[in-house]
């Protein structure tokens, strides 16, 4: 009965997860969308502010309010249209599909004009140029060209110009970072010795940091723009006419100038001319199955290996934990509860966070696999600790009286007698937690892993089909997770001594 | 061979045992009788060790636990396991290990505590296994056995440590009436191989037929002892009397 319900349980969520990619809102479903937002009184801006100095972030002084130079520009476009600028909280690798999600009006991030993000949205004039620079630590004499960056392990944004201009070069070990901060942290605790970013992320947070240094001038050119739907044709007038007269009245060297962002190349923004848009015709991921799941699979590769050995550290370490937490001194007890409450209470994102940045700063540098590990393993130790719990007391006490009478030593009831007749009550909270593991490895992408969900998004943000690798990406874990679930209720069964 | 002084044990407040003195011969088999809750299976259960008492002295043959509360220190707790080991413990409730089987039950303590070879425990435990009439089981689980059968298997497994004293506690009294026989009839058998026992039972025939000497217990006392005829035919005390009567009348 119990394996029906699991199974059905599993398909029922397959189900609502593809439903909820379905019901996707059409695009096109607003006619004039500019009116809609002075009706409004709002213009809406989607923007990550994690890491997002100097474009826009928490001010330091006041943690509560933004600043940054988009913050201004923001605040300046939206007063040209009439209204007030609110901005949107959204992960940066995320903010097209958000867009054409309708979570809010447009991107105003640090978006290039490039090829790629004008087939899924309308760009307007640049109202920036950036270039990349390489960032190295001071004590190296890292490389000053992008031929120089060829055999080195490079750390760059996920999604970013750098990234993109990195993987053509080819020959170059890209790492990419889910923030600004987080490739910069690598570089100074050595994983890395190179990172490459736009110049105005580097001025803000690699030039006043004596450890690091600009290594050679910028290159490669490009501009940010802000995007909207490409249904949105009077909005996106709208905000080239104010774009280009802010370019003409000086409103935007004062705000660049008022950040230390302007340079000479900002004089090209005035002589800007958009190339013509090649449409390329929307993928089917699924039709063309052959080019697209093996790459799925080789992130599934990465996630069977971390939810294998970390559940592997799980289980032995929440072992050391429940034995010190039940049969150790007061002491020991204490630290084992402490550390069962400790991490319980806690995200897992934060302490995989401390585990891959934090302890480099107190001198332990792991790679991300093994943080990763770390970090789920240990994250889930805590549960296992608990499970054992459960299964240790769940053992009648006569059991224990019986081996004392029969003068075996503690040691020897709890290896001989005990943990045996645990392990029948402990396989199915185990496999669950294994599963969970399985699925929630995913969140090891912030510390640069790339595993299945990772691919996935990679693959949807530039296919824009998220339905086709979706149902792929979900058939993988499925097909993962199902066999695991079926071997641990034969493992029961044939554990159940006292039904035979 | 065994001598009690003094015996004292409370739970938090409440005093279960009130300085219980005992004494008895190798060979002697003891019968414990006395009303629910008057502390015999708590006089059982300190002789080996299973609670600790506050005070008073127990000797079993060379082993001698003095002074109450929990042992201090190693050579305190070796003492204390060198008791045990004189003696097997018999349950209401079996106490089998389920994840094993039969003969493993058996073999499991001489293997593990006295540090036997495999396949030397394992004759011994067939053996006992013959002994109680279960040989033909010892490759069945726990669960697959009547009661009658699961409690016989603990008393091999209890011999097979050779005690100097065998401890019963109400062995019979979670079996239906015609599984008892079976496990009074290896009982009666031991007894009469000259096994040192203490029985705690409710089962007055059986009581009357193999005992040597019956201790009636009440209030965390020992109140009349003596041999069957005197216990059964002439007590001294009214509350021995009276509980007789009831017992006789069940
Ligand atoms: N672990 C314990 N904690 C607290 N009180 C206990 C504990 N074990 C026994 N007692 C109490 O001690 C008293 C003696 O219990 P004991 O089990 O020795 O009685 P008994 O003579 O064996 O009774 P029965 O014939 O019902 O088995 C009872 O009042 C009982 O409630
Ligand atoms: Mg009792």
């Amino acid at each position: 009965m119990s394996n029906a319900w699991r199974l059905s349980r599993g398909s029922f969520s397959f189900l609502v997860f593809v439903l909820l990619l379905a019901s996707r809102p059409p695009p096109g479903f607003c006619a004039d969308h500019l009116q809609t937002i002075q009706a409004r009184g709002e213009l809406l801006w989607g923007a990550d502010a994690e890491g997002g100095a100097p474009y826009v972030y928490p001010d330091p002084q006041k943690p509560e309010q933004m600043a940054g130079f988009e913050f201004d520009l923001a605040n300046a476009l939206a007063a040209r249209i009439g209204v007030k600028a609110k901005m949107v909280q959204n992960q940066w690798d995320q903010l097209l599909p958000a867009l054409d999600r309708g979570n809010f009006d447009i991107i105003l991030n640090g978006l290039e004009i490039t090829a790629d993000n004008r087939q899924h949205a309308a760009m307007s004039r640049p109202y920036y140029v950036y270039a990349q620079q390489i960032v190295t630590r001071t004590d190296t004499m890292g490389p000053s060209d992008l031929d120089g960056l060829k055999g080195k392990t490079v750390g760059v944004l996920a999604s970013s110009a750098a990234q993109r201009l990195l993987q053509r070069l080819g020959a170059v070990d890209v790492k990419s970072y889910p923030g600004n901060v987080e490739s910069l942290l690598d570089l100074k605790a050595r994983r890395i010795d190179v990172v490459v970013l736009d110049l105005p992320i580097a001025l803000y947070y690699a030039k006043p940091d004596p450890a690091l240094k600009f290594s050679g001038e910028p290159f490669s050119p490009g501009y940010y723009g802000v995007a909207v739907r490409k249904e949105d044709l009077s909005l996106l007038a709208a905000i080239n006419q104010a774009l280009e007269q802010f370019i003409r009245d000086g409103t935007l060297e004062r705000i660049y100038r008022r950040h230390g962002l302007w340079d000479d190349r900002q004089a090209a923004l005035a002589a800007y001319q958009p190339e013509a848009v090649v449409q390329r015709k929307s993928i089917s991921t699924l039709r063309e199955w052959p080019k697209y799941l093996p790459l799925l699979l080789r992130g599934a590769l990465t996630t069977v290996a971390l939810s294998v050995l970390g559940m592997a550290v799980a289980v032995v370490t929440g072992l050391v934990v429940v034995l010190a937490r039940l049969y150790g001194p007061p002491l020991m007890r204490w630290l084992a509860q402490a550390y069962v409450e400790v991490v319980r209470g806690t995200p897992l994102l934060i302490q995989l966070f401390m585990i891959y940045y934090g302890l480099p700063q107190i001198g332990l540098r792991l790679n991300a696999f093994l943080a990763g590990i770390l970090g789920l393993g240990l994250n889930y130790a805590a549960n296992e600790a608990e499970n054992y719990r459960a299964g240790i007391q769940s053992i009648p006490k006569g059991q224990t009286e019986a081996a004392q009478a029969l003068g075996m030593t503690q040691a020897q009831i709890l290896r001989r007698i005990v943990l045996p007749q645990a392990l029948r009550f402990v396989i199915p909270p185990v496999t669950n937690d294994f599963i969970a593991m399985f699925k929630d490895s995913s969140i090891v992408s912030v510390i640069t892993l790339v595993e299945l969900t990772k691919v996935y998004g990679e693959l949807a943000t530039s296919t824009y089909d998220y339905i086709g690798l979706g149902l792929m990406t979900a058939g993988i874990y499925f097909a993962l997770s199902y066999p695991a679930s079926i071997f641990a209720s034969r493992l029961e069964r044939r554990l159940a001594y006292d039904r035979r | 061979m065994i001598v009690v002084e003094n015996l004292v044990k409370s739970y938090n407040a409440t005093r279960v045992l009130h300085g219980v003195d005992h004494c008895q011969q190798r060979g002697e088999a003891v019968v414990l009788i006395g009303p629910s809750g008057c502390g015999k299976s708590t006089f059982l259960r300190c002789l080996n060790q299973l609670e600790v008492a506050d005070a008073g002295s127990i000797t079993i043959g060379d082993v001698t636990v003095t002074g109450g509360g929990p042992p201090r220190n190693a050579e305190e707790r070796e003492r204390q396991r060198r008791l045990r080991l004189r003696a097997g413990m018999v349950f209401q409730s079996f106490n089998l290990f389920p994840h094993l089987t039969v003969l493993q039950n058996v073999a499991e303590a001489p293997r593990f505590v006295k540090r036997m070879p495999r396949s030397q425990a394992e004759a011994a435990a067939s053996a006992l296994l013959a002994k109680v009439g279960l040989e033909e089981k010892a490759g069945a689980y726990p669960a697959q056995l009547s009661g009658g059968q699961q409690q016989r298997v603990a008393i091999a497994r209890a011999l097979a440590m050779e005690p100097e004293v065998m401890l019963f506690d109400e062995p019979t009294s979670a079996l239906d009436p015609e599984l008892r026989d079976e496990v009074l009839r290896v009982m009666r058998q031991l007894a009469e191989e000259g096994m040192t026992m203490i029985v705690v039972t409710h089962e007055m025939q059986f009581a009357r037929d193999m005992a040597d000497t019956i201790l009636f217990f009440e209030g965390g006392r020992v109140l009349e002892a003596g041999s069957p005829e005197q216990i059964f035919t002439a007590p001294v005390h009214e509350r021995t009397r009276e509980f007789l009567r009831r017992a006789s009348t069940r």
